[in-house]
């Protein structure tokens, strides 16, 4: 039994690792397609730089702007950014979504602002950000916080109200108080939508740093294309495309997808549709 | 341990999408002596889950009272443990944190309630599963953890809501003899409500038949213990006294 059971984890390790490599090869395979048919069309018929840079300029920028540094400065800029608006934005979201899953009457009165403020959420709050923060840092931030704010908000509601009722009568007649309800129970039970909602609240984060800092700053990816664009520098401009998808797949594959993976499927939480 | 008393104990609902009031409970007065299992029986509607509810403080009861050891009790309190139908355990707790979540609530360290929930588990047959989470266990494993959670906590007063309705017969057959065993060990004070005649007379040492809200009658069952369902399915009293509750309930 003992020698099946192990032999049989060992086995279904191994087909779930191949699996995994054979799912990055074809994750990796229409991207490397797309990388020769540049390699080929750009010479091929001769394409202005100033249109479309080669592989070969992109790869010249890329090491350029590693070489003095630039790249890291506006990476780390726009990541500080991305850091600090998501966990404001987290920090009061999920009070504020908890509330609204308990208390029916919290919902009713927020659920229309709710509606309306998430049509917004994002670069249209740009603009008026820049009114009150001034350009940079302070604005930026905001345009970030605003769009993890109202998706976190909305899925926390949603987590706690798909929490069984039961599980906080056990807890109750458990010996569990109003602070335990909520550390023991609500918060954990919620945990796979708020780790959901962060990771669609990133998504929409992502999208709108690169739309503010096109508009609001002077350091960071955006800022990045934004310049190149004034210079004609397409080779730029592609190298920092690349590389906001890339720190996007990133972000996405080895930090939100196995948070997401590690709180539902551990629990078997799982809500299939 | 404490007596609990029910006394005229009733139950009106409103219910909004009728726009009307319904009377579940009507006018039910019991007394549980410590110690004693009880099994709750009657027709499905007849107010058997209103009535534990009302007891556990998950419900407010309008009419009545609800005395443990003659005090009044109003919400839920660690003092009435409760059995859920649907097992209810934490999926994102081991079954280890499961067991030891009462003791965790009254403040009992965490090496401490390690060791209390570990016997409970032992007493249930469960120790090798102390580390995994619910969703990795059978119904009938999820309902031992259920019952051992409940009992950790040291309640005066056990409430079980059909709890072994779920899970398939010959599982069922098995928890029951191993709950009529851990009630002979530890003799907490049990309501058990089902709706399966066989299952509260093997269970208990009262049968309290329900109807439409009241208390129709009960009976007293006083088989030897530790009860078996090899020897009892055999049993002429056993089978006397199943018939006697089943012409009661079918009365009903
Ligand atoms: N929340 C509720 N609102 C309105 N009516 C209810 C509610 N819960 C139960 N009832 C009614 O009360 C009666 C008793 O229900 P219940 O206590 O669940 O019975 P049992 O557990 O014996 O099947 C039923 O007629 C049921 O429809
Ligand atoms: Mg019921």
């Amino acid at each position: 039994m003992q020698v099946t059971g192990s032999l049989k984890g060992r086995s279904s390790r191994l087909i779930r690792s191949v699996n995994s490599l054979v799912g990055a090869a074809m994750f990796v395979a229409p991207l490397l397609a797309l990388l020769a048919i540049w390699a080929i069309v750009v010479p091929l018929f001769n394409v202005n730089p100033r249109v479309f840079p080669s592989v070969g300029a992109v790869g010249a920028a890329a090491l350029d702007s590693i070489r003095d540094g630039t790249l890291f400065a506006h990476v780390g800029a726009s990541l500080l950014r991305v850091g600090l608006g998501t966990l404001i934005g987290i920090a009061t979201a999920v009070p504020l979504g908890i509330a609204m899953g308990v208390s029916p009457t919290v919902a009713a009165f927020l659920t229309p602002l709710f509606r309306f403020f998430s049509v917004l959420a994002g670069i249209a709050w740009i603009p008026i950000a820049t009114l009150w923060f001034g350009y940079g840092f302070g604005a930026i931030v905001f345009v970030i916080f605003n769009a993890v704010f109202f998706v976190v908000a909305y899925n926390t509601l949603l987590g706690v109200r798909t929490i069984p009722h039961t599980l906080r009568n056990a807890a109750a007649s458990l010996g569990a108080g109003r602070w335990a309800l909520l550390t023991e129970v609500l918060l954990p039970g919620a945990l796979p939508n708020i780790v959901t909602g962060i990771r669609t609240g990133l998504g929409f984060a992502w999208r709108g740093l690169i739309a503010a800092e096109m508009i609001a700053t002077n350091v960071g990816l955006g800022y990045m294309l934004f310049v190149a664009r004034d210079f004609y520098r397409t080779e730029v401009i592609v190298f920092g495309m690349i590389v906001i998808g890339v720190l996007w797949l990133l972000i996405d594959r080895l930090l939100l997808v196995p948070l997401e993976r590690a709180t539902i499927e551990r629990w078997g939480m799982v809500r299939r549709a | 341990m404490k007596t609990l008393s029910l006394r005229n104990l009733g139950k009106t609902y409103f219910d909004p999408y009728a726009g009307a009031h319904v009377t579940a409970v009507h006018d039910v007065s019991l007394d549980v002596e410590p110690g004693e299992f009880i099994s709750v029986v009657g027709p499905s509607g007849c107010g058997k889950t209103t009535i534990l509810n009302m007891i556990a403080g998950f419900i407010p009861y309008s009419k009545g009272d609800i005395l443990l050891d003659g005090k009044p009790v109003h919400g839920p309190g660690p003092e009435r443990g409760v059995v859920f139908q649907s097992f209810a355990l934490f999926p994102w707790k081991t079954v280890l944190d499961n067991v030891g979540f009462g003791p965790k609530m009254r403040g009992v360290p965490k090496a401490e309630r390690d060791r209390i929930a570990r016997e409970y588990l032992a007493l249930a047959g469960l120790s090798h599963a102390a580390h995994r989470y619910p969703n990795e266990l059978s119904g009938g494993m999820q309902q031992r953890v259920g019952v051992v959670r409940a009992l950790a906590n040291n309640p005066d007063v056990l409430l079980m809501d059909e709890p072994f309705a779920s899970v398939d017969a010959q599982t069922r057959m098995t928890l029951q003899e191993e709950l009529t065993r851990i009630w002979q060990e530890r003799k907490p004070t049990v309501i058990f409500i089902t709706h399966d005649v066989a299952e509260a007379v093997f269970l208990a040492n009262r049968v309290v038949v329900l109807s439409k809200g009241r208390v129709l009658d009960e009976i007293a069952v006083d088989l030897p213990r530790p009860r078996v369902w090899d020897d009892l399915v055999r049993d002429d009293h056993f089978k006397q006294l199943s018939a006697r509750v089943l012409q009661m309930v079918r009365a009903a």
